[in-house]
């Protein structure tokens, strides 16, 4: 369970997250949308324990404010958007990078396996620095899921936080990494994604979080939060939702709102 | 004991009294004008080594060469297995004379000075260190004599030249001789007058000093570099462009061991300079 | 470089068991230039003669036993430890900064150490002779290494703010200490006579030749420490590649890491430079070559870099001292003689291949 009550986040004296509540459970993905500069990746990485915030965030029972790494480690990874390196690792070296420590003997498989899982179980040899961007971030994908390989350890289950996951990738890549994200999920396990794009949240997401001027507008499953007029009113344009039975939720920016801009 | 203390004033600054090792015969000279003043007292032939200062005379080039003198490498020196060092004041580092010390490598140090006076010292103690006190004694009176020949034969000036020792330009930046040097005292010799006042040692001076100075001719140490060159980048220097010396680019150059040695070539640099500087004079 | 992977037994990419015959080499090179540094020299004073002498219960000559356990000896270990404590400083400190171009120098460090090193050459005959008469020629290497200790003590304090320590600033912060340092040694440079000068420019170009068995005993034990310590920080080094918020990710405390790496760096560095000058590229060039070779993994790049260093050292110093004996050339000149070229080759031969 990810439990965060009131929390407030400043860069300097500008407030960036206004007294914010968010939860999230195992067993779903949970998404956190919201237009540019709203405060969702800031509400991440006060989640993860990389911001100074005031309030509480709980993660599995423990508070992560003062919660050591390595404890934060084994039971939760987390994907940044860019994962730029500074010396010349091979894919294999990076996703081991991830291993918890006592693996070391299972490690030649855990590195397959996780690397089969993104699809670059033939990239292993190959340097991380020469891969283009959206091979770079499946490898940190590899690498994060390495770190959580399993969803639930001692009924405490594992966490996947996953900042802007797919924004890099092309459209097949983009649904394969959801579907890591679903079924990851689906084991057991917790996923927090900040999204970017409304449909892929629509489609793989089972509880959305709006955000939008530090505030999240509402939390609840896609087909509640996606409205017209609450999305339109978070966006600033007008949107309109379609939602057929066949396929679910699915957004279109209204014409009236395009020519707007 | 009874001759070393005949030469007891001539040693008050020196840190030790020498002691004599006539038999020594694997000589370790350190110091330029110690050197010269050996190979003057006939006993070349009882030196195996030499440091980077002594290059004169040329036939002193031919000994190995363990190092500059404050820089000496301690198995350089004794790998010419010697039983004697001969070194001038400041030869170092401390380590490497240490290390020599253990080595049971005798050391004798000889007081250094730039005056008259301490180039009779540095003569006696030498020929002492060397056990040739009567050589070193008829040596002295020669090297004395020649000096006091020399200065009386300079000219009287009527406005004694003010002279700028730059020892060097590191950068544009000009290192300069001030009092309580071997330039000053050679200036001093010749009845001149050193144009920076105020500063003691070698130092990098400013340029507003250089330019205050008002040097009236510029002294240099002779490394045998094209003069034409050396005299056109001193006298493009901003500040020393500023001195009547550059005006009129009067710049004397006299080999530098010579010049400051205080050794046995005093005389004659006293001779060489005050030429040098009536000609530029004229 | 992958094909150096190509015969791995286990998964493609992994480098380890390429890393592990690389420190076998080191091992065996840092033997055979151990070997060399003592039984070369200008005098000809054999090493192997004079073992033979010892195993015969024979007593070795004054001079041989003053050139073996007085020179080579202690000069041997000095450069094995400088060699070493440069590398692996190097190697710490470009993955606290994740730049392959960082040195000791940069957080201050080397400038610290010389501004020490420059006070006590040039201010030294200011302090009462009791003082100068007890520490003797330790003053200036003591006072390079309170110099570089105190240097980065001082970066470390600007620029850590409530309990997290920002590289950057740090980067910045040493630019400006390393201008600081350099005025005030500039200041000290103009003051200085001649002599002491000589001095200043001999001990900025780096050199072995100083080393005594006291210097070393002094020496040693900063440089063992923190080079003992150096290892255990392998693993948060390679998850410091990630960037700070992802190590901390993957559970290393970073803040409590980079405290220690810092004081790592400054106790070898501040200890080796104290002792032996600016002894320039060792730091860069070795965990430069080493990553090329077998990869950036710290675990073996920290160790493999004490060993190559030293090994390096060993050598450069061999020959600064038989290349124009019966003098010495200063090491420092060797190194980057040496060193620098080599380093331009590397950038050249890699431009465009790896991102710097």
């Amino acid at each position: 369970m990810m439990n965060a009550q009131d929390i407030t986040v400043a860069y300097g004296s500008r407030e960036i997250l206004h007294g914010v509540s968010f939860s999230a459970k195992p067993g779903q993905v949970t998404a956190i949308v919201g237009p540019n500069g709203s405060g969702k990746t800031t509400l991440l990485r006060a989640l993860t324990g990389d911001l100074p915030y005031t309030g509480q965030a709980v993660l599995n029972g423990i508070d992560i404010a003062t919660a050591k790494p390595w404890d934060l480690a084994a039971m939760r990874g987390v994907l940044p958007q860019a994962t730029p390196l500074a010396f010349p690792f091979t894919v294999a070296e990076v996703v081991r990078l991830g291993l918890q420590r006592g693996l070391e003997a299972q490690e030649t498989s855990l590195i397959s396996r996780a690397l089969a899982r993104v699809d670059l179980g033939e990239f292993a040899g190959r340097l991380y620095q020469e891969l283009s961007g959206g091979e770079q971030q499946r490898v940190q994908l590899a690498r994060v899921l390495a770190q959580v390989w399993h969803p639930v350890s001692e009924d405490q289950p594992h966490w996947l936080f996953l900042d802007e996951p797919v924004s890099s990738l092309d459209i097949g890549h983009q649904l394969q990494i959801m579907q890591i994200a679903r079924d990851y999920a689906d084991q057991g396990g917790g996923v927090i994604a900040v999204m970017h794009d409304l449909n892929l949240t629509a489609m793989f997401a089972d509880c959305v979080a709006l955000v939008a001027d530090g505030h999240i507008l509402e939390q609840d499953s896609p087909n509640t939060v996606f409205r017209n007029d609450l999305l339109s009113h978070a966006y600033k344009c007008n949107l309109r939702v379609n939602t057929p039975p066949a396929t679910g939720a699915y957004l279109l920016p209204h014409a009236a709102s395009m020519a707007a801009e | 004991m009874i001759r070393a203390s005949l030469f007891c004033a001539a040693l008050a600054a020196a840190p030790a009294l020498a002691d004599p090792h006539p038999d020594a015969s694997r000589i370790v000279s350190i110091g330029g004008a110690v050197t010269e003043i050996v190979v003057a007292l006939g006993e070349q032939d009882r030196l195996v080594a030499r440091d980077t200062t002594s290059n004169h005379p040329a036939s002193i080039r031919e000994l190995p060469d363990v190092g500059y003198v404050r820089r000496l490498s301690p198995e350089g020196i004794l790998s010419v297995d010697p039983d004697l060092l001969i070194a001038e004041e400041g030869a170092g580092p401390p380590e490497a004379v240490a290390l020599l010390n253990e080595a049971a490598v005798p050391m004798e140090t000889i007081p250094s000075g730039y005056s008259r006076d301490a180039v009779g010292a540095k003569i006696r103690a030498v020929a002492e260190v060397l056990g040739v006190p009567d050589r070193g004694e008829a040596l002295a009176s020669e090297v004395l004599a020649d000096i006091d020949a020399a200065t009386a034969g300079v000219a009287q000036w009527d406005q004694p030249p003010r002279i700028l020792f730059v020892l060097s330009l590191q950068g544009g930046r000009v290192m300069a001789a001030g009092s309580n040097t071997s330039a000053q005292g050679i200036i001093d010799m010749v009845g001149a007058q050193n144009a920076l006042t105020g500063i003691e040692g070698y130092k990098l001076v400013t340029d507003e000093a250089v330019a205050l100075s008002n040097a009236d001719v510029i002294l240099m140490m002779d490394r045998g570099a094209g003069p034409g060159a050396q005299a056109d980048e001193l006298f493009s220097h901003p500040a020393i462009m500023t001195t009547p010396a550059a005006q009129s680019r009067r710049l004397v150059r006299i080999d530098g061991m010579k010049l400051l040695g205080f050794s046995v070539r005093t005389g004659e640099a006293v001779r060489e300079l005050a030429a040098k500087l009536a000609l530029a004079e004229g | 470089m992958t094909v150096l992977t190509q015969d791995a037994p286990q998964i493609l990419g992994d480098r380890q068991s390429n890393a592990r015959l690389l420190m076998g080499a080191l091992v065996v090179m840092l033997c055979i230039t151990s070997m060399a540094s003592l039984a070369v020299g200008a005098s000809g004073t054999s090493l192997w003669q004079s073992l033979l002498d010892l195993a015969m219960g024979r007593d070795l000559s004054l001079r041989d036993r003053v050139v073996l356990w007085d020179i080579r000896a202690p000069r041997t270990f000095m450069g094995i430890l400088v060699g070493a404590a440069l590398a692996m400083s190097g190697a710490v400190m470009q993955g606290l900064f994740r730049n392959p171009l960082a040195d000791p120098g940069i957080v201050g460090v080397s400038s610290g150490a010389g501004l020490g090193a420059i006070m006590a050459i040039v201010l030294g005959g200011l302090l009462p002779a009791a003082i100068t008469n007890q520490i003797g020629f330790y003053l200036v290497p003591l006072a390079a290494f309170f110099g570089g200790w105190a240097s980065t003590m001082l970066l470390y304090r600007v620029s850590t703010r409530k309990g997290r320590t920002s590289v950057a600033t740090m980067l910045l912060a040493g630019i400006a200490l390393g201008a600081l340092t350099g005025a005030l040694s500039g200041i000290l440079v103009y003051i200085a006579d001649d002599a002491q000068l000589r001095d200043l420019t001999f001990w900025g170009m780096g050199s072995l030749a100083g080393a005594t068995w006291a210097k070393l005993f002094a020496a040693a034990p900063l440089m063992f420490l923190s080079m003992a310590v150096a290892p255990f920080l392998a693993r948060s080094l390679n998850g410091l590649a990630l960037g700070e918020a992802a190590a901390s990710h993957i559970g290393i405390p970073v803040q409590r890491m980079k405290n220690i790496a810092i004081l790592t760096v400054a106790g070898a560095t501040g200890a080796a430079v104290a002792v032996s000058g600016g002894i320039g590229f060792v730091g860069i060039v070795v965990p430069h070559l080493l990553r090329l070779m077998v990869g950036p993994d710290h675990r073996y790049l920290l160790i493999n870099s004490g060993l190559l260093g030293a090994a390096l050292l060993l050598m450069a110093d061999v020959v600064s001292r038989t290349i124009i004996a019966p003098a010495e050339l200063p090491i420092g000149i060797v190194t980057a003689v040496l060193g620098g070229p080599f380093f331009l080759w590397i950038l050249l031969r890699q431009r465009g291949i790896l991102d710097l």
